[in-house]
């Protein structure tokens, strides 16, 4: 199946954006927490603050499924 | 109390808002809030309170100015270098409404000392700068039942939401309070945003006007730039707010 995972700000270098400036098609084999993805292409979820699909917040452990765009949010604690 | 007359003239621009009125100022004239820090955001929170006329402000921070603040913490000038910053912010708060009492504590937000800091208050902001201290005042507001406006920042980034469990999330549903604190570069309009919308949800809910952002995060990536609104769950197994 086929995801997409979309960043604008701190993440995006590490995504390695391909659709557009912001978004990264990915070829996911078999059914797997949206983690394990991460981990594989290069963006430890320790980086991740917040997915979210289709305005609902999800966590890491969610199982994304064929089509979904999926936004990265880092860590931010500054003030 | 009744608006005087300077007041229903001073206030009139926010109190012609439809279910604001002169109620709603006097409500929000009758209101106490806790700003936890007097920094990037708490600055600008801080201001557009005073100016809509909030009754007392409690404006809370244990640091002194530095030059490295300056570019975004903007109730400080260059002739206040360590000084520290609750009283110099609360002198130039009290200069722009002299309805609100400001009052200034120096003093370090820990858990030791965050119920004590925030108690009286009706809304606190966190206005703070890292995890460990924002955890400490979320796990204080939950034990006195006072409702928090959650905002950080980074960069371009922001983020926000309305805190009021347990009908809400808490925020160790949805921050990690393990993280590290770190000093990231934010510009100072990143800053002035999310604490101008700290400022929103405050009156907003003091006033009883619109919606806030209860059960919901508002995310701001100013590079795209884009705003999201997410919707939010508590999380049942939240050290902080589970059986609440
Ligand atoms: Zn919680």
């Amino acid at each position: 199946m086929i995801i997409y995972l979309r960043s604008g700000g701190k993440l995006k270098d590490r995504l390695k954006p391909d659709v557009d400036q912001y978004t990264r098609r990915i070829e996911v084999e078999g059914d797997k927490p949206l983690r394990d993805i991460l981990n594989e292409v290069g963006v430890p979820d320790s980086l991740v603050a917040f997915a979210f699909i289709n305005g609902k917040l999800e966590r890491l452990e969610y199982r994304p499924v064929d089509g979904d765009v999926i936004t990265l949010q880092p860590p931010v604690s500054g003030g | 109390m009744p608006l005087s007359t300077d007041q229903s003239e001073r206030y009139s621009r926010q109190t012609e808002l439809q279910g604001w009125g002169a109620l709603g100022q006097e409500r929000l004239l009758g209101s106490r809030v806790f700003v936890a820090g007097a920094g990037g955001l708490g600055c600008p929170a801080a201001v557009y309170l005073t100016v809509a006329g909030v009754g007392e402000i409690v404006v809370c921070d244990g640091d002194v100015i530095e030059r490295s603040n300056l570019n975004r913490q903007f109730l400080y000038t260059r002739d206040d270098l360590t000084k520290p910053k609750a009283p110099i912010a609360a002198a130039q708060l009290r200069r722009l409404n002299p309805d609100v009492k400001v009052t200034p504590v120096i003093a370090e937000i820990d858990r030791s000392s965050a119920q004590e800091l925030i108690e009286g208050a009706d809304l606190v902001l966190d206005c703070l700068d890292n995890p460990e201290t924002r955890i400490a005042l979320n796990r204080a507001a939950i034990a006195r039942g006072i409702p928090m406006v959650y905002a950080a920042v980074a960069e371009y980034t922001g983020y926000l939401s309305f805190l009021n469990p347990p009908a809400t999330p808490c925020l160790e549903c949805f921050v990690d309070g393990t993280r590290p604190a770190v000093d990231p570069p934010v510009p100072g309009c990143t800053a002035g945003i999310l604490g101008t919308l700290e400022a929103m949800e405050a009156l907003k809910f003091l006033t009883g006007t619109g919606e806030t952002l209860a059960g919901k995060l508002l995310i701001m990536e100013g590079a795209v730039p884009e705003f999201d609104v997410i919707e939010m769950e508590k999380d049942p197994g939240c050290p902080a707010c589970r059986g609440l």
